[in-house]
């Protein structure tokens, strides 16, 4: 197998290939297996170990702050750090192995989201998405709206003209929170490959253009024993990570002051990523929740046990349109149920009693708590910068986060979280408890691992960093894979995404290295 | 939704309006009449009244009279429950909501724990 640590290898060595891949996460690991076996000599470069480690891991260290219009600033100083791995499989470490797709309204242009739109179809990537699909092991999405079929777990009866409808979530076992033996053959079968070798602890520190400053011309690695390596290869893809890839394209300045791929100014900006919000009741103040009448079982939303296929209440882009809103998203889940003894909890029993008896439905109905997810509007003051002030043990100067959330955001995620209240009461299926006021939308969201949108994707250099086929304008043999292309970041978890954005570019290359079959 | 505003609703007027919630059944007295009934006896009374007055101060001058027209402008038949769910579709479908301690209802839904509020209150 190999996989050679770099720290190993002589001061000033020199790794050659046809195709270099900074960075072994779950997007560089995709690429590489669907050229495993063929002509294309390959070279990763992964800056971490097998396993996770901490003096590594404190590469990542760096600062952050969310912000939103009406609420306080929020230090996210931990975040750089936390919500990454930085070792072989990438975050896929920590992963949960949630999977959807984007949904096709993720994909459009629409007039009421500035930025949106991908240069490309939700119907144009679902060959993509079905390989993908493969590579993880879980069914297909459907092209459209995907459906869950189970007749055992029938879903809540919307009126789908309400705009919202049963979106399912399948689970990969392939995650380090999973099924370590799947994820472990995963991030490693694929380096049994001839073609394949695999550098571990290889910090990539420069990417150097050449004089001409539109092709990259090599790598510059470090390793924290000391040792500095080159690397140089045809073509070039960053895999890095949301973040990372910001980081590495930044600080590569020695050529461009402003960085690789930053004529434009755009490298860094538009940041977004997930959060969930949700309020814990207790017996004084309610919680997030969603009464429903039916005394049906649920189980569709929420299964019998954890990482089990389900469906989330999703926004459709019928909905999306009328509303003129963003993505949407409401996770139901046990809990909420209320004691009894203190008013509030009295009042809330009240309230289903009426509610679930003017909706046909007997007794109190059903409790369950709730979390929603909107999607937060590409916004380029939310971006990532550097510190030049500020240099870890390598001398690459650590991030700053400025994450930011707009106006725009939150009248969205308002309008549609009324929207969700008003058609569960319309078509008598329950009533919706969102007790979370705008001013506390900062402070008690939960932060998700999903950085997109620093390298986003555009066919105009003028508005993205990459093209559609994920290279980077202006510079012939270097691309971006992961994440960080994504224009819009919708709701979905983005790992089924960027893999399937990792096996289209692994097509490209195929046909632009002239290894197609 | 804001319902038609009169004042001066006579209490006999609230009694008779929640002796019909009763669909039929007999009342032996005065002050138990002027309990909450039918489908919505056995709420909590006082859980009622708070958040029927809740809806009262967002709906202020309104009488148990004029919500008791509104609510139900055919009288009390069976078909009662279904009308209100025709009527909170109605209402949800048009943004006609209370907001409750984040609880999102309808209007109607509303207004009668605001007309359970005041047979509530003028039953003690």
């Amino acid at each position: 197998m190999a996989f050679i640590d770099a720290r190993t290898l002589p001061d000033a060595s020199r790794i050659e290939a046809d195709l270099i891949i900074v960075g072994g996460g779950m997007a560089g690991i995709t690429l590489a297996t669907e050229l495993a076996g063929g002509p294309i000599k390959i070279a990763i470069l992964e800056a971490g170990g097998r396993e996770i480690d901490m003096e590594n891991q404190a590469l990542y260290v760096g600062s952050g702050v969310m912000r939103g219009p009406d609420n306080a600033d929020r230090p996210f100083n931990d975040y750089p750090v936390q919500s990454r791995i930085r070792a072989l499989g990438g975050s896929a470490h920590v992963w949960g192995g949630k999977c959807a797709p984007l949904d096709p309204a993720d994909f459009t242009q629409r007039d009421w989201a500035p930025y949106s739109g991908w240069p490309m179809s939700r119907q144009q990537l679902q060959p993509f998405y079905d390989r993908a699909c493969d590579l993880l092991g879980i069914p297909h999405f459907g092209p459209d709206t995907p459906v869950l079929q189970d007749p055992a777990r029938r879903p809540l009866d919307l009126d789908p003209r309400d705009g919202f409808f049963p979106a399912p979530r399948y689970f990969s076992k392939i995650s380090g929170g999973a099924d370590k033996a799947a994820f472990d053959a995963f991030r490693t079968d694929f380096a049994e490959a001839p073609n394949i070798t695999v550098y571990l602890y290889a910090n990539v520190t420069q990417v150097r253009l050449d004089a001409r400053n539109d092709k990259v011309e090599g790598l510059d690695l470090a390793c924290l024993s000391g040792k500095r390596h080159t690397a140089k290869a045809k073509t070039y893809v960053l895999a890095t990570g949301g973040i990372e890839n910001v980081r590495l394209m930044l600080a590569s300045n020695k050529v461009r002051p402003e960085g690789v791929g930053n004529h434009h100014d755009l490298v860094g900006r538009f940041f977004q990523g997930h959060v969930t919000y949700a309020m814990d009741g207790d017996a004084e103040t309610e919680g997030s929740a969603i009464n429903v009448a039916r005394a049906e079982s649920m189980a569709l939303y929420v299964p019998p046990g954890r990482a089990q296929p389900h469906c989330v209440i999703g926004s459709s882009l019928s909905g999306q349109t009328r509303m003129k809103t963003g993505n949407f998203t409401l996770t139901l889940y046990n809990g909420g149920e209320p004691g009894s003894g203190t008013p509030t909890q009295a009042e809330t029993r009240v309230i289903r009693q009426t509610a679930t008896r003017v909706d046909g439905g007997k007794d109190e109905g059903q409790l369950l708590g709730c979390f929603a997810m909107t999607e937060q509007f590409p916004n380029p003051e939310s971006r990532i910068t550097l510190d030049m002030a500020d240099v870890d043990p390598l001398g690459m100067p650590r991030i700053k986060l400025d994450w930011v959330y707009s106006r725009a955001d939150w009248d969205s995620f308002e309008r549609t979280a009324a929207a969700v209240g008003d058609a569960l009461g319309a078509s008598g299926q329950g009533r919706l408890c969102w007790p979370v006021e705008r001013k506390d939308y900062v402070a008690i969201c939960n932060a998700s691992r999903h950085h997109m949108g620093t390298t986003r994707m555009h066919a105009d250099p003028r508005q993205g960093v990459v093209d559609a086929d994920c290279r980077v304008h202006d510079i012939a043999n270097l691309y971006v894979a992961g994440s960080s292309v994504f224009p819009t970041s919708g709701i979905a978890n983005p790992t089924l995404t960027l893999l399937a954005l990792a096996i289209r570019l692994a097509d490209h290359l195929k046909l632009e290295m002239g290894a197609a079959r | 939704m804001t319902p038609p505003v009169h004042q001066g609703l006579a209490r006999r007027d609230l009694l008779t309006t929640l002796l019909a919630l009763t669909a039929g059944a007999a009342l032996p007295t005065l002050v138990r009449a002027a309990e909450p009934a039918g489908a919505f006896a056995d709420l909590d009374r006082d859980a009622v009244e708070r958040i029927g007055k809740a809806w009262l101060e967002q709906n202020p001058g309104t009488s148990a009279k004029t919500l008791a027209m509104w609510l139900f402008p055919s009288g009390q038949t069976a078909g009662t429950l279904a009308d209100l769910r025709r009527r909170a579709t109605e209402d949800f479908r048009k943004g006609a909501v209370f907001i409750h301690r984040g609880w999102r209802l309808s209007q109607t839904e509303g207004a009668l724990f605001g007309l359970l509020a005041l047979g509530s209150q003028g039953g003690r």
